[in-house]
């Protein structure tokens, strides 16, 4: 099936939003999407979310005859599958150039690394050896598989349990998992793949990226790194061309990134250990709420809000004693009021946006509870001008509209604010997608 | 069967009970209900709607858009062939949009449409055995608020028909609430596509976030979203 | 930068593990007598095929490859392919049965191959100026006759060059060398015993002059602290191939001139 085509829109609005250093869906530069590790009934058997992605890993062992030239050793099998499921992307059959790219990558990732002990896999030399495959499945493609998968392989081996065996002389015997609890495999390390996304020729890269992201980037850059900080795999390709601090900067960011999604499968496995230890419930009945819709469910997504709340706490400690704890709204005439005695208005009165403006700050204000906020309206707003600069930036909306009201003597406000605040913003504007619904601004 | 007019049904259930209406004895069937012999079946799984003074059809929760005529849908540029352009509107088939079909467009005098750009358009001609033809114009010649959406800043993303459909009923607060509150232009293609462009990126973000997330709200819990959201925005 | 080279087959005769054999000698010499910074001997040849458009054929050590490009030419099977603002490049990668120790079954098509011609692709549409020839198709076939490590690397020199026989422009060269860790200090061009020895080896491919980096694989591990490390001598591997091939351009070409303005 095919895909449905990315518009110029998108694609532009996505690209501005990255050189603003912002994302569609809040994230930060470098935030992961929510990663979720839940296990089956079965051992080996793992699927890891990573916000809508859902990516599902079952390992499976059988004895077999080793190479002629390891005969020592066993084997480990990654297979990567992509099926149309996943994404409309994706097309059943002989797997595409870039399943075969992110297949390489897991193998090399895991197998090459030595992530997993194959001569611990030996049972007769040169005759038995286990052979331990890992199939990992995309269930749902919203950006950043190799990622996902890469985590889901590795849990999934660190989860898995083979059936013992014991050699008797001639005779190998497989132990039932009644008779003696199976064994673990041994796993040296937990390499994971931390993909990076590069946006104007490098110039910009992202953490993690989402199916969109992915549409518009310009390359990316997976590097497979354990807890040990040692990189397991590095692969970049795609049409862009980076420098070598580029790639210095990326290994140093995929160390952290690596420490904290180790962590994470570390606390799931060890959970997962308990549950079945205590004999609880375990398996993915249990980690899916029952009588939820869950196709469109929206994971709460955390939003750094420090440094607004210690800006606001420096604000209070500044402002000192409060004499007046209410805010004095005055209704001059229908339709305006004023907080605060600030100077008289020297913006032209036909500017009815900042009007309705202050008319709904001074709505909020009496709707978010608490003195805070109260008690931060009044004396604040003197020291305001100074504070606007040094955060020009950062500061919301409605800040700048608080600044406002005091145009007339704040002479440091930087001009761009001024123009953009002169023309009333979007109420003259052609009506034109009148057709189904139009917001201009406040009526 | 009792009447079961905004009640779930399901596929297979037999409607036999029709509200009676003093302007006509006959009923019109809508999307989800199909009449086999005596009985009229029922299709898709959804809540059963009534009009008066005849009109029933089936609410169901789609993702995949079926065109029908005089629906105001978003579309992407796909390819420019001779004279007309093929636009993804999400349906089964393209879309085709003549390059006559915009407003002031003459045979010389040709529209600037790119490969790649977002078009609101309604649909001409819709139904099964056709192809879908959208036109930017209505019937005076007139844009209407049709036309190519310009890629300046605007962020379009993809919903299910249902977040389109309740955000276009008049009972539902979003759009009137967050206009209220975040300036914003928006255009709705009941094809479950939604552009937006507020002033800044960051204020489209939220307002597209907003959008998306309000499908299984009721009004009550928009507002308090809605509130909760302007709150965080300064620390943003 | 000539060196010893023994049997082109000589780790057949070497045990195939390589349980205490050293890869780098007390005096601080390698198993082919190269110090850890000496690139293998590199002899190219460009225009070797009268029917290419572009041909090239580089000897790295042992490991021997051939590259030819034909095109731009129109798009061929799968019209769908066709790119309305720029060429699209198609690479093949193929290993010569006879190329390696045990013979191959499959010359090409199997998972490596496939990889390897990806990358080949993704390492050349990056250089090549494709938005000159929109609607067309560069082909480029890469062959390796004898392997013995850097397969990837003879490849792209191979091809860059074959590329600039074909008369297609290019931002700049784009060559590669990969660089090892082993023993706790870093190796260029590393070799087949090299590589097999399971030490982590970096594949680099560069555009020279600006250092900017096209393509970049590891292998096994290695620990972040030193990758600057290895990424520095693979730069500096990178320049000195690039040293070699501009030479070998140069000559080619004056030749050349000298042939057409003789007549």
């Amino acid at each position: 099936m095919k895909e449905v085509p990315i518009s110029t829109c998108e694609r532009e609005f996505i690209l501005k939003a990255i050189r603003d250093r912002k994302r569609i869906d809040g994230r930060q530069t470098y935030d992961y999407r929510r990663l979720k590790v839940s296990f089956g009934m079965e051992r080996g058997c793992c699927i890891v979310e990573l916000g809508d992605t859902k990516v599902l890993a079952q390992v499976s062992g059988k004895i077999e005859e080793p190479k002629k030239n390891r005969p020592t050793e066993g084997s480990i099998i990654i297979n990567l599958e992509l099926s149309p499921m996943a994404s409309p992307a994706f097309e059943p059959g002989r797997p595409t150039e870039s399943g075969i790219e992110m297949n390489r990558i897991l193998e090399r990732n895991i197998r090459d690394s030595r992530a997993v002990d194959t001569e611990s896999l030996c049972i007769v030399a040169g005759e038995k050896v286990w052979s331990i495959r890992a199939d990992v499945h995309v269930l749902n493609d919203e950006g950043n598989i190799m990622d996902a998968a890469s985590i889901a392989a590795i849990t999934a081996l660190a989860h898995f349990r083979r059936p013992d065996v014991t050699v008797m002389g001639e005779e190998v015997t497989i132990h039932s998992p009644e008779d003696r609890d199976p064994v673990p495999l041994s796993v040296h390390h937990m390499p994971v793949c931390v993909t990076f996304a590069f946006f104007d020729q490098g110039e910009f890269l992202l953490v993690d990226p989402n199916r969109l992201e992915e549409r518009v980037m310009d390359g990316r850059m997976v590097v497979g790194m354990n807890m040990h900080r040692e990189i397991c795999t590095l692969m970049m390709s795609g049409g862009m061309l980076l420098v070598k601090e580029q790639v210095l900067r990326c290994s140093q960011i995929a160390t952290v990134k690596v420490a904290e999604i180790i962590e994470l499968i570390q606390k799931a496995l060890d959970k997962d250990a308990q549950a079945r230890q205590a004999g609880e419930k375990c398996g993915f009945a249990e980690s899916v709420p029952a009588n939820k819709i869950t196709t469109n469910k929206k994971e709460p997504t955390l939003i750094d809000t420090t440094a607004a709340a210690q800006q606001a706490s420096q604000v209070i400690q500044e402002a000192g004693p409060v004499d007046k704890p209410m805010s004095n709204m005055i209704v001059q005439a229908p339709g305006t009021a004023q907080i605060g005695e600030g100077l008289v208005n020297t913006w032209q009165i036909d500017d009815v946006d900042m009007e309705s403006e202050e008319e709904e700050e001074g709505r909020k204000k009496s709707v978010t509870n608490g003195k805070e906020a109260e008690a931060t309206s009044k004396p604040t707003e003197r020291k305001r001008p100074v504070k606007a600069v040094s955060h020009a930036d950062d500061s919301g909306s409605e800040e700048e509209e608080k600044v406002m009201l005091y145009q007339g003597d704040a002479e440091m406000k930087s001009t761009e604010d001024s123009t953009a605040l002169q023309q009333p913003p979007n109420s003259d504007k052609p009506a034109k997608k009148k057709g189904k619904k139009k917001k201009a601004a406040q009526k | 069967m009792a009447d079961s007019v905004g009640k779930v049904v399901i596929p297979g259930d037999v409607l036999s009970e029709f509200r009676a209406s003093e302007k006509t004895s006959k009923v019109a069937l809508g999307p989800g209900l199909r009449q086999e012999g005596e009985e009229v079946l029922v299709t898709k799984s959804g809540i059963l709607r009534h009009k008066e003074p005849n009109l029933y059809w089936i609410d169901c929760h789609q993702r995949r858009y079926i065109p029908a005529k005089g629906e105001d849908v978003i579309g992407v540029v796909t390819v420019k062939s001779g004279d007309v352009f093929r636009v993804d509107i999400g349906a089964t088939q393209p879309a085709t949009l003549s390059y006559l079909a915009f407003e002031g467009a003459t045979k010389r005098n040709r529209p600037n449409v790119k490969v790649g750009d977002l078009v609101f358009a309604k649909l001409l001609v819709a139904n099964k055995d056709m192809e879908p033809e959208l036109v930017c114009i209505d019937s005076g010649g007139h844009s209407a608020g049709y036309g190519v959406i310009p890629a300046d800043g605007g962020f379009m993303f993809h919903s299910s028909l249902n977040l389109v459909r309740k955000m276009l009923s008049p009972n539902c607060d979003i759009l009137k609430f967050l206009g209220k509150n975040v300036p914003f232009e928006t255009a709705v293609g009941v094809n479950g596509r939604v552009w937006v462009k507020a002033k800044t990126v960051k204020d489209t973000i939220v307002v597209a976030n907003a959008i998306a997330s309000s499908e299984h709200m009721t009004n009550a819990q928009i507002r308090t979203m809605i509130r909760q959201l302007l709150d965080k925005l300064s620390g943003f | 930068m000539c060196h010893k080279i023994r049997h082109p087959r000589y780790w057949l005769i070497l045990p195939f593990k390589m349980a205490g054999l050293e890869i780098i000698s007390d005096q601080g010499y390698r198993i082919d007598g190269r110090r850890s910074s000496e690139l293998r001997k590199v002899c190219a040849r460009m225009g070797v095929f009268t029917q290419a458009d572009g041909s090239a054929y580089i000897e790295q050590g042992n490991t021997k490859a051939l590259a030819t490009v034909y095109g731009p030419h129109e798009v061929r099977k799968g019209r769908g392919k066709i790119q309305h603002d720029r060429a699209v490049v198609n690479c093949q990668f193929s290993m010569a049965t006879f190329s390696t120790g045990e013979r191959k079954s499959r010359p090409k098509g199997d998972r490596r191959s496939q990889e390897m011609s990806m990358h080949l692709r993704q390492t050349f549409e990056a250089v090549i100026v494709t938005e000159l020839f929109p609607r067309s198709q560069i082909d480029i076939y890469v062959q390796i006759l004898q392997a013995d490590g850097g397969n990837y690397c003879a490849c792209v020199n191979a091809a860059t060059l074959a590329v600039i026989d074909a008369g297609i422009p290019m931002k700049d060269y784009v060559c590669a060398c990969t660089a090892g860790f082993i023993q706790d200090s870093p190796l260029l061009d590393i070799s087949y015993v090299e590589e097999s020895a399971g030490a982590p080896f970096l594949t680099v491919a560069m555009m020279p002059k600006s250092e900017q980096i096209v393509l970049l694989e590891m292998n096994s591990r290695l620990h972040a602290d030193n990758m600057e490390k290895v990424l520095d001598l693979a730069t500096q591997g990178c320049k000195d191939v690039f040293a070699v091939l501009d030479r070998h351009v140069r000559d080619h070409v004056s030749e050349s001139h000298a042939l057409m303005t003789a007549s």
